[in-house]
């Protein structure tokens, strides 16, 4: 008897559906699976058999053909295994056929018949409710996650034998339900904290300015000096994530496969740190169905490249076009996928290969040219990207024998989420969340000088020789500056502090103090 | 092929046969050639019509019968198998295709392990 069954497949943060249509005729037993499958699809075969016996079901006689339509796409993945096997069980009529219609089933199988949780279940649900669908049988794995999406009956099931009882009216399984509002609301607690850090109260200070305006950062100083120790500390004092934010974050993580045995949403603001041997790929996403890289997995959060220069040059550079666009359009023979990258850039640095160049106590051991070439790395046109330059300077004696007496992170979290309010009042109704996504024309709009600061923004722009876009980004910063300050007007000192964050625009990035 | 070898292959497939009855099985035909390969053993088993692969062992032999029933082995049972029920002109049956092990200890003691279903078309 021929049955059909819908799942889902992923292209993309979008899911789209999959008719996974089963028939059989007499004769010499066997099964082949059409529409395009890649190998993981065509070994469900496999597990299909061995979940069917091993669930005490009898393996159907027969030829079967399973077709996965639409067939001009590619199948990819271990999720079609549950629909397969429901499907054939049902074209046996071990199971009834006449509510399968009403849902879609995700699912892989175990040998045991078990129904093991896939990727990407929070955007399939959502695209499946976009066109109607209500209903859907997923693993108690990714019930949760599942259930994120309202107004949509989330079945779950622990194995075959289960969701078979389940079709055939023998147990019910109500609506596995959530509740978004607690999850949500839970309180993030952060491991490291901002009263850990010793002095550098000028980097803590540009920290705070990043975190209220999400500017990127780039941070120099010589090894030891608490570059990365304060980047760690960065995500206890951003605001939360809202929560159309937290989904979108979830359905990255979903897609990638990264939600595994966490919770069911992402609450907290995502820190990604990939090593300096990462490639441009997997720093941007890719593969032949492009997948996210880091910028993506950093989306709403932080992009912490520790030991920037010693990336690839080709990695630095691909980063300019998420940091203007926040996101990405990866282009395959397959498809072509943009996915968000709406991240913050942090970024440490020693000031040469050696870290003591500059240092008023240790020399500098390194070459000239091997100077140039590692701060040949920073082009112009990404630090023209990067807000905020600041020096992290080695920590004096009498600094370092002191106690840790730094403000706690809630302190200056509460101050950066006033300034957050403020941008958001700002940005009502418009795509911009922050001040450093400001279009040129919200710039105009919103970054108007006194004439005191308009003077001293145009003597700086005649002494440091910059670029149109880091005399944009100095407005935007000193936007942030103002909102910190609580002050409607962009005065003089607010523009003043701004300018004195482009200390790597001097001389075209070479680094002088 | 020896003419011992050959004896022990028959005599296996006489005690096979014998097995085959005893559990209900109605034997249909032996050693069925094709061009390209053969079936020791056709049988109906209810509606079921049965391709029975027969491997003996004898003490001496190395490993476990059910390894021996190799890829190429499988491609030529299933060509015969599409041969015999070319040339029959049977349709709408279902089929199997099963393997049947005859292990003879020290003493001659045979032992029978039958597995049903062993092998698909692809």
């Amino acid at each position: 008897m021929l049955i059909k069954l819908k799942s889902s497949a992923l292209s993309g943060l979008e899911g789209y559906l999959v008719e996974v249509e089963v028939d059989s005729v007499k004769g010499l037993p066997g099964q082949s699976i059409v529409g395009l499958p890649d190998a993981a699809v065509r070994e469900s075969r496999d597990r299909v058999k061995f979940a069917i016996v091993n669930s005490g079901f009898e393996f159907p006689p027969g030829y079967f053909t399973i077709n996965l339509a639409p067939g001009d796409v590619r199948k990819e993945g271990p999720m079609y295994d549950l629909s397969i096997a429901v499907g054939m069980l049902s074209s046996s009529g071990q199971i009834k056929a006449d509510r399968l219609n009403d849902y879609i089933f995700l699912g892989e199988l175990a040998l045991n018949g078990e129904v093991r949780g896939i990727a990407g279940v929070l955007p399939i649900c959502f695209s499946a409710k976009q066109v109607g669908i209500k209903k859907v049988v997923v693993s108690v794995k990714n019930a949760d996650e599942a259930a994120l999406v309202q107004g949509m009956d989330i079945i779950p099931v622990k194995d075959l034998k289960e969701t078979s009882d389940f079709l055939n009216g023998i147990k019910n399984i109500p609506p596995h339900v959530i509740d978004i509002k607690s999850l949500f609301n839970r309180v993030n607690e952060y491991e490291f904290d901002f009263n850990d850090v010793k002095g550098q109260q000028h980097a803590k200070r540009a920290l705070e300015i990043a975190a209220a305006g999400s500017h990127n950062i780039i941070m120099v100083g010589p090894p030891g000096s608490g570059k990365t120790m304060l980047a760690k500390r960065l995500p206890s004092i951003l605001p939360p994530l809202s929560l159309d934010e937290a989904l979108e974050v979830t359905k990255l993580y979903s897609v990638t496969g990264l939600l595994n045995g966490k919770s069911a949403l992402i609450t907290s603001r995502p820190f990604r740190s990939p090593h300096h041997t990462t490639s441009n790929i997997g720093i941007i996403g890719g593969g032949r169905m492009p997948r996210p890289g880091e910028v993506s997995l950093a989306h709403h959060g932080i992009l912490f490249l520790d030991e920037f220069p010693e990336f690839e040059r080709e990695v630095l550079e691909v980063l300019r076009q998420p940091l203007e666009d926040a996101k990405v359009t990866v282009s395959r023979a397959l498809a072509s996928i943009t996915y968000p990258a709406e991240f913050m850039l942090v970024a440490a640095m020693n000031p040469c290969p050696c870290g003591n160049y500059m240092d008023p106590v240790k020399p500098c051991i390194c070459h000239s040219y091997k100077l140039q070439r590692y701060l040949g790395k920073l082009s112009r046109p990404l630090l023209d990207r990067i807000d905020l330059h600041i020096e992290v300077p080695r920590l004096k004696k009498e600094e370092l024998s002191s106690q840790p007496d730094g403000e706690p992170s809630k302190e200056i979290k509460r101050r950066v989420c006033a300034a957050r309010t403020i941008q958001e009042e700002r940005f009502k109704g418009k795509n911009t969340h922050s001040n450093s996504r400001m279009t040129p024309k919200q710039v105009r709009e919103f970054c108007k000088l006194e004439n005191e600061a308009e003077n001293i923004l145009k003597a700086a722009i005649l002494h440091l020789n910059m670029s149109g876009r880091s005399y944009d980004r100095i407005l935007k910063v000193s936007r942030t500056i103002a909102d910190l300050d609580s002050s409607e007007t962009i005065e003089a000192k607010h523009i003043a502090e701004a300018i004195q964050y482009r200390t790597l625009d001097v001389k075209g990035g070479e680094y002088h103090v | 092929m020896g003419k011992e070898s050959k004896d022990l292959g028959t005599s296996g497939e006489d005690a096979a046969c014998q097995h085959l009855k005893n559990i209900g099985y109605k034997i249909i035909e032996r050693n069925f050639r094709s061009q390209q390969g053969e079936i020791d053993i056709i049988a109906k088993d209810g509606e079921f019509l049965v391709f029975i692969e027969v491997k003996n062992y004898s003490f001496r032999s190395y490993g476990s019968p059910l390894g021996a029933v190799r890829k190429s082995k499988k491609q030529s049972i299933i060509h015969a198998a599409q041969t015999y029920l070319y040339k029959n002109n049977i349709k709408n049956t279902n089929c199997r295709f099963d393997v049947l092990t005859i292990y003879r200890n020290h003493s001659g003691d045979a032992h029978i392990e039958y597995i049903k279903d062993a092998f698909y078309v692809n």
